[in-house]
């Protein structure tokens, strides 16, 4: 489905060819510092991805401007950003809660947000997995999982 | 040249590494047919369990799900006409009507022994083509390494198709990505930013888990497929033994195969256009080419020989040159990597015993597709396709998780992978590709040093790269590899302007 969008700067295409130039030059930065030898290949990517990315911006302009509509990166924004923040949390909350606790409250959380509305089946899926994980990691394995920085561990 | 191949035998039929294939076959079976998982998303979240394991049993289970995967991607196209994997959209053309006139189990059954047949004739293929071809690299010095590295990325961005601007960024990016961490030579720091973890560089794991498992597992999430459910008892089906003597396709299966091989051992290419094409040609010699498209078996068993034939051809170039023929192969040359197993020709005489064990658990892979897909697939797998696609995501997170953790028991790679995957995600969605992401990685490091090399040798003349026959014709390789679609484009247009 084509959008109409109301600057042709805030296409996709070009916000990222925005985005690698702003941040190809930052890491450019530092190359000074480096020695000849040691900046040649880091800094011809750099001014290769910031060339490149000048075509870019200027190929998808040039679509804009013929009237060409961008297509959608997603057409369902909400459940995207749900879905990566979710997965965010779920890093965060291992990392400070713990690796069990987060991730029995995430398979189903994720799940049941996400449109699984059975609770018997989250409750038998969460059990598997967990005690999967325990079983062959932690048991078998002797794998260290993170045990939450707010516990102090 | 072929005896390493034998000593390797044995030590594939160790029971560790035999049932690994097994498990490998199995789960990808499972993951080809689950429409939005891949094999290389499945090869890329396995990577880091396999830290611990022995190389054979891991390339065995990656080897198995390749090889399983590919005939997976047949179960939905078939029964639902939703390829499981972009190279089964060509069987969903006779798989799916099939389906509808209640010979689904006959379709599914025609998948799964072409598949074999492809696989097999893919492994013998990589048996025979790699080892003269590692020998032949073994002459390469530091010059002509940097320039095949050259090659591979320059072949991987141009013949991938689709826009080159996108696929050159994607190899910058890859390239860049690389160098981060310690000089190998001097040691100083370079782009760590004091982050210690940083100081010996970006593990390919972390990369290809954010590149090539996150992006799915937000696609499960984002739409909720409903498939209606399929009910596994109404597919028709009967024993395997029976159904063989009505595939009568050799003609179809020897040619289907053959562009496969083909097609796998050209980087960029890959199943997709190998079943296309394989199709295509099958349609064009049949004697009632009417028939295709309204359920004629023969079109499943063209378009599932040839994508199962470019699944070990595609490594032809990747184990012997460290050019892998496709997305898959870039994925699984960092599972070699995790391994201590550097592609090229050194892997041939420093591990044989690896490197051949893992041409024979393709072939047997192959062969388990039929004992396992053959037996079960029709009825077992098909109800794979009724498990809750949000239940799937949330469980595949988990496992992301655990296996960029066990690396080296931090959270700060956790971070770093969700970092690489949110730009692989808006990478996925921009159709800017992936594989030169993977392959500039895996290249960058080996291309750098070799150059460094190269110029430490001449004295810091440049002329040093140019200064041999095959240093010449790699970069003439190169320069057709770019030049060479906007030639024959060009060439296209003006013919069909005459």
């Amino acid at each position: 489905m084509p959008e109409s969008r109301n600057s042709c700067l805030t296409r996709p295409e070009t916000l990222t060819a925005i985005g690698i130039i702003v941040v190809a030059a930052g890491f450019l930065v530092p190359t000074f510092d480096l020695r000849a030898i040691s900046a040649l290949l880091p800094a011809a990517m750099l001014i290769g991805l910031i060339v490149l990315s000048v075509f870019l911006l200027l190929a998808d302009q040039r679509k804009a401007s013929a009237g060409e509509d961008a297509a959608p990166m997603t057409t369902s924004p909400k459940r995207v950003i749900g879905a990566f923040l979710m997965i965010v949390s779920y890093a965060l909350a291992c990392d400070f809660v713990g690796f069990y606790i987060s991730t029995a409250v995430t398979i189903p959380l994720v799940a049941w947000t996400f449109g699984y509305r059975s609770p018997v089946g989250l409750l038998i899926a969460t059990v598997i997995v967990v005690g999967t994980i325990w079983a062959i990691f932690d048991f078998g394995m002797s794998q260290d999982f993170p045990t939450g920085r707010l516990w102090g561990r | 040249m072929y005896s390493d191949l034998l000593h390797a035998l044995p030590d594939v039929f160790a029971w560790t590494n035999f049932v690994a294939v097994v498990i490998g076959v199995i789960a990808g079976i499972v993951v080809g047919a689950m429409p939005g998982l891949s094999a290389t998303m499945a090869i890329s979240v396995l990577v880091p369990f396999t830290f611990g394991l022995e190389p054979l049993v891991a390339l065995g289970l990656m080897a198995g799900i390749y090889n399983g995967a590919m005939y997976g991607g047949a179960i939905p196209a078939v029964l639902l006409r939703i390829p499981g994997t972009p190279a089964a959209v060509a069987t969903t053309f006779d798989g799916y009507p099939m389906a509808q006139k209640g010979e689904g189990g006959f379709a599914l059954q025609v998948a799964v022994v072409s598949s074999s047949i492809g696989g097999i004739a893919s492994a013998f293929a990589l048996m025979l083509l790699a080892p003269p071809l590692s020998k032949v690299t073994l002459l390469f010095g530091p010059s002509e390494v940097f320039w095949v590295a050259v090659f591979g990325l320059a072949s991987i961005i141009f013949l991938l198709g689709g826009n080159p601007i996108k696929g050159l960024i994607s190899a910058c990016f890859g390239v860049f990505v690389s160098v981060i961490g310690s000089d190998p030579i001097y040691g100083n720091d370079r782009f760590t930013f004091g982050q210690l973890e940083m100081l010996d560089g970006i593990n390919i794991v972390i990369l290809l888990v954010g590149l090539y498992a996150l992006p799915p597992v937000i696609d499960l999430l984002e739409t909720p497929l409903k498939t209606g459910g399929v009910n596994s008892s109404k597919l028709g089906t009967e024993p395997i033994w029976k159904a063989l003597p009505r595939m009568k396709y050799w003609k179809t299966w020897l040619r289907g195969s053959f562009l496969g091989i083909w097609i796998g051992i050209l980087p960029g290419a890959g199943g997709s256009m190998a079943a296309f094409m394989s199709y295509n040609e099958a349609r064009r010699t049949s004697k009632n080419p009417e028939k295709w498209g309204e359920g004629e078996p023969e079109g499943v068993a063209a378009a599932e020989v040839a994508n199962n034939a470019d699944t070990a051809s595609a490594l032809i170039p990747a184990l012997t040159l460290g050019i892998p023929g496709t997305a898959v192969a870039a994925v699984m040359l960092g599972g070699l990597l995790v391994h201590g197993l550097q592609p090229g020709p050194m892997l041939f005489r420093d591990n044989p015993d690896i490197v051949f064990g893992f041409m024979w658990q393709f072939l047997f892979g192959a062969i388990l597709l039929v004992l396992l897909g053959g037996s079960l697939a029709t009825n077992s797998f098909a109800r794979l396709l009724n498990l809750p696609r949000p239940l799937l995501g949330s469980v595949i997170i988990v496992l992301m998780l655990i296996g960029v953790y066990s690396i080296h028991g931090r959270m700060f790679d956790v971070y770093l992978m969700l970092g690489f995957g949110a730009i692989g995600w808006v990478m996925d969605r921009l159709k800017f590709p992936l594989p030169p992401v993977v392959l500039g990685l895996i290249l960058g490091g080996f291309a750098e040093e070799n150059l460094r090399l190269a110029l430490r040798i001449g004295r810091g003349d440049p002329m040093v790269l140019f200064q041999n026959w095959t240093s010449l014709i790699l970069v003439a390789l190169t320069v057709a590899v770019v030049v060479g679609p906007t030639l024959k484009k060009r060439f296209i247009d003006s013919r069909k302007k005459a």
